[in-house]
């Protein structure tokens, strides 16, 4: 069905050599015909040397830009070899690649231009701490506000995007905090989104950015960023 | 009391617009940054060689305060503005950092992928 059409998966990384391998390896075995490009965000260790090693595409940025930096980096070269759709995969293995197909099956079901792997939709259970479950549910009650659409997992970062969305995140993606932000700024330039139930695993290594005394600070800071880019002045594509 | 507070308060703007003016000219400060803190020396200068100066007047009676806590107010206005100026200068440099961190990234990336189908595998130039 989608076998004619150019996909890339980026994996942004930073310090994942533990984790890298396992995940392109899972990739390749699902969507044996797609690119992968690892964004090696400034990494200290051995990422993008374990991404040559297995055969990955790597792009290695001088610095590190932060996961916002580094995702529009995936969409620029995305947008500039001509790829037709972009998967965003996290390289620390709590996506996992099988679910794949689902997105892309509702990125041309749904219509939609971004499609998100939802860990909160339909009967798939995901175990987190009961605050991050808490931050994540009033993110997504204040984002499908705003937005006028159910997003039950704002924060997913692992999505599915088509040829109009790259070439919007290409264009402008927000830096901050980017998997919420950037369902702000679909909405604020009328593209289409959806929603697919996946099941995450557990990392494979590496700890969340997140750890639970900063969550409430952290969640203070994104709503205050949601509401900040609420006022921001859209860009105008053609 | 008066008069020794116009002296410190006039020679620490005197000192801060010659340091201004030598950093233009050794090209260490560019120009657009340059006249915010020429008009912070020079609107203190003002204020202490002229304490009736209309502003300063004016200033003191609105608020109630005296001579210098004025200066003091108003210097601070001063650096409140280039204070303000500066987020807004790192955020735009912040953000083509970013961009020439990517465009840097992609072009190496393309280099690497040409140099590796133009040369033979030991990396000799043809």
């Amino acid at each position: 069905m989608d076998s004619e059409k150019k996909t890339l998966v980026i994996i942004p990384a930073f310090n994942e050599e533990g984790s890298i391998r396992r995940v392109i390896e899972g990739v390749r075995m699902t969507l044996p015909q797609s690119t992968i490009l690892v964004v090696n965000d400034g990494s200290t260790d051995g990422t993008s040397e374990k991404t040559k090693a297995s055969g990955g595409t790597v792009l290695d940025l001088p610095f590190n830009l932060g996961i916002g930096g580094a995702m529009q980096a995936g969409f620029r070269y995305a947008f500039e070899k001509g790829y037709d759709i972009a998967i965003q995969v996290d390289a620390d293995g709590q996506h996992d690649p099988k679910e794949i197909p689902k997105l892309l099956h509702a990125l041309t079901e749904k219509k939609a231009d971004m499609v998100i792997g939802s860990r909160f939709l339909g009967d798939s259970e995901f175990k987190s701490s009961v605050m991050r479950r808490m931050g994540i549910s009033i993110f997504s009650h204040v984002i499908s506000m705003i937005v006028g659409q159910k997003i039950t997992d704002p924060t997913s970062g692992f999505r599915a995007t088509n040829r109009k969305a790259i070439r919007l995140f290409a264009y402008d993606y927000p830096q901050d905090y980017p998997e919420p932000e950037a369902v702000i700024l679909l909405h604020q330039c009328r593209l289409k989104m959806g929603e697919v139930p996946v099941g995450m695993s557990e990392r494979y290594a590496g700890e969340s950015s997140i750890t639970k005394i900063r969550s409430i600070y952290y969640m203070v800071k994104v709503l205050l960023a949601i509401f900040v880019d609420c006022f921001k002045k859209p860009p105008l594509l053609g | 009391m008066l008069i020794k507070i116009q002296i410190i308060v006039g020679v620490l703007s005197m000192i801060l617009l010659l340091i201004t003016f030598e950093l233009i000219r050794k090209k260490r400060l560019r120009e657009e940054y340059a006249i915010l803190w020429l008009f912070t020396g020079i609107a203190v200068l003002v204020f202490s060689l002229w304490p009736e100066f209309l502003l300063s007047q004016f200033f003191v009676r609105i608020t109630g305060i005296f001579y210098l806590s004025a200066v003091v107010l108003i210097a601070f206005f001063f650096l409140l503005i280039i204070v303000f100026h500066f987020s807004v200068v790192i955020s735009k440099l912040t953000g083509q950092n970013k961009d020439l961190a990517q465009r840097y990234s992609l072009l190496e990336m393309e280099f690497k992928e040409l140099r590796r189908r133009c040369l033979p595998s030991d990396g000799t130039p043809l």
